[in-house]
């Protein structure tokens, strides 16, 4: 049975753990976790991550949900699940880190990461045309902070477009797209379907 | 029960009292000694040409840190003195059956080359112009083809190499022997025994230092285990006792001992080493006691020092230049020059760390030697990891002394072989005559 996600009002909220462990995939193991600092020495970008793994787990066992769900740990992983291979428990940490993330869309706590709006301008690119087109990627992220921060930090990083496209390294023409964009939204949509069942099933679990 | 029954009974006993003790290390040496001083006739097997096992290439015991040759020359002395203790080396175990009272065991014995007129003089040494990797050290030096397996071996008789049988080489080492003791004919042998109780005391060995990628061990000859540390600072080790970089041959100064090196590891040994902490602090001080300027620092997740070795603990935490940080490194990157730089996380500051040393020792894990040595021998019931565990009920003919039962120390080990030794002198004296003939 599925235990209620605890109040936020408190700063410490011991119902959190247990909260994680039946609604985060890989949450179940989080008994495991020694703290031995293995996934978060491991890191590739360790140093740019407010908390880490390790830290952000000893967290949800202290119940701190909302620097848990606001951390921005759960944005700067890039999936190269270095920290799940090494892991000495065989925890999934890559798992639990990006469950959190899904947990801070739905909950509303991931506007609040700036990385996580990277992550909506990589999902709008890829869901529009099946590719990442790095431009429209950037210009939609330093967009999402308003049109004068969107100017200025775009500004910012002109010598460095000018370089990559002396260099052949940024293209100008249009995006490139995947050749059936209608097939990609198909399985977009099957995905969605998929995902809101599994919530269903879940919530009536 | 009348007299006439008690002789009937003692004249159908087991069939054989002896008493086979597989392996000559610590734990083996220990229940040999004590059932051969009890007056039971005991087999000691060693694989290697000379007693001692792993206890015998240690520099030094943790806490007291006195030296195992002194301990293992009392024990040496106590076999010496035993007629009743047969030690037989370069030998392994083939197969064995029966049960209790009534083992028939076949042995295999390896060349030795040497025959017991062997006077320890040296003279084949100084002939053999070949030089071979030196097993004791770990392969970090060389010896001669023709050599003595360290300088307190028991039996005290050379050894020759097999690479060089049939070289010009051998016959050098042959025509320098002035006591007819080197036989190049010398070949196989393969024989029964007949024992009524097995003590299995195969020891361990370390985890393969290379399974653990992400810390480089074949990269860099500045990532060494803690096994070699043993030898890097022992007298009679490839340096000559002097902590120096592999390398370069630069002291090392700056030391990082790791800790649960392939142990508490779901990807390789789930389990605890138990000895590894002790001996990594036992490793500080040695770097201590050569260098005043050193700085070690010793990456654990827990600190083990259960009961009185507490103290031990105790005494290094309190040295300023040894500093404990809490951290299972991530990995271990070389720079440019090869200089090892140990990466990880500082979890109680959460600091992320790169940090280079001199020498970084990999405390390993101990794997059993059972586990493959002697696979295809029935050595009664192994836990998940290959120790040999005995269940209620087992076969009591057959148990585990020192490390083949479970990682222990040097002392535990000895307290473990006393066990095992009365556990075999009770399994012979509780044969019934039917249980002996079938």
């Amino acid at each position: 049975m599925a235990t209620p996600l605890p109040d936020s009002s408190q700063k410490y909220d011991l119902g959190f753990a247990r909260w994680v462990y039946e609604n985060v995939k890989g949450g179940d193991q989080l008994s495991m976790c020694m703290q031995c600092g293995a996934c978060s020495g491991s890191c590739p970008i360790g140093t740019d991550m407010d908390h880490g793994p390790r830290k952000l787990i000893m967290m949800i066992r202290a119940g701190m949900k909302d620097t848990v769900l606001r951390s921005n740990t759960l944005w700067n992983c890039t999936s190269c699940y270095r920290c799940t291979v090494r892991c000495p428990r065989g925890i999934p940490v890559t798992s639990i880190v990006q469950g959190l993330a899904a947990k801070a869309v739905s909950l509303g706590y991931a506007d609040e990461v700036v990385t996580s709006r990277f992550a909506r301008s990589f999902w709008w690119s890829v869901t529009h045309f099946g590719r990442t087109d790095e431009r429209l990627v950037t210009a939609k992220f330093y967009f999402s902070f308003g049109l004068a921060e969107g100017i200025k930090r775009g500004l910012g990083n002109l010598k460095i477009a000018l370089d990559l496209i002396l260099k052949g390294r940024m293209h100008l023409g249009l995006p490139h797209k995947v050749s059936d964009t209608g097939g990609l939204q198909a399985i977009l949509e099957k995905a969605a379907e998929i995902e809101a069942r599994d919530q269903l099933g879940e919530d009536k679990s | 029960m009348s007299l006439s029954k008690r002789r009937g009974r003692l004249n159908q006993g087991p069939a054989s009292q002896t008493i086979l003790v597989v392996g000559g290390g610590i734990a083996g040496i220990t229940a040999a000694v004590e059932a051969a001083e009890t007056g039971y006739a005991v087999i000691l097997l060693e694989k290697s040409p000379a007693l001692g096992g792993r206890v015998a290439s240690l520099n030094r015991y943790f806490p007291k840190l006195c030296h195992p040759s002194c301990g293992l020359e009392i024990n040496y002395q106590r076999i010496r003195n035993n007629p009743s203790i047969k030690v037989i080396t370069m030998a392994r175990v083939e197969s064995l059956n029966g049960q209790v009272g009534d083992y028939q065991v076949s042995v295999k014995t390896r060349p030795r080359f040497v025959n017991e007129k062997c006077t320890a003089c040296g003279d084949c040494a100084k002939a053999s112009k070949v030089k071979v990797s030196n097993p004791f050290n770990h392969g970090m030096d060389s010896v001669s083809a023709a050599y003595l397996p360290h300088e307190h071996a028991y039996p005290q008789r050379y050894v020759i190499a097999p690479e060089v049988i049939g070289s010009p080489d051998a016959e050098k080492i042959r025509d320098a022997c002035g006591y007819g003791a080197v036989d190049l004919e010398e070949t196989e042998t393969v024989f029964d025994l007949k024992v009524g109780a097995v003590i299995w005391a195969t020891g361990w060995k370390p985890y393969d230092a290379t399974r653990i990628t992400p810390y480089s061990y074949d990269a860099s000859p500045d990532i060494i285990n803690n096994l070699e540390m043993e030898r890097l600072a022992a007298h009679d080790g490839p340096t000559g006792g002097k902590i120096l970089r592999p390398s370069n041959g630069k002291p090392a100064k700056r030391v990082a001992l790791i800790q649960c090196a392939g142990s508490r590891d779901t990807n390789h040994l789930p389990y605890c080493s138990r000895i590894c902490c002790l001996a990594s602090m036992k490793h500080a001080v040695y770097v201590r006691e050569q260098y005043p300027d050193a700085a070690i620092d010793i990456y654990y997740i827990d600190i083990r020092a259960h009961d009185k070795l507490e103290a031990f603990y105790q005494r290094v935490s309190a040295d300023p230049q040894i500093n404990f940080v809490k951290s299972k490194p991530g990995h271990i990157e070389l720079e440019d020059d090869g200089t090892p730089v140990i990466c990880g996380e500082d979890t109680l500051s959460r600091e992320i760390y790169a940090r280079p040393y001199d020498l970084v020792v990999l405390a390993l894990g101990m794997e059993p030697t059972a586990l493959s040595d002697t696979t295809s021998v029935q050595m009664g019931n192994r836990d998940d990891y290959g120790f040999i565990v005995p269940l209620p009920g087992d076969e009591p003919g057959m148990s585990a002394a020192g490390v083949s039962g479970g990682p222990l120390d040097v002392s535990m080990s000895v307290q473990s072989a006393t066990a095992a030794a009365l556990r075999a002198i009770q399994a012979i004296r509780t044969v019934s005559p039917g249980a002996s003939t079938g």
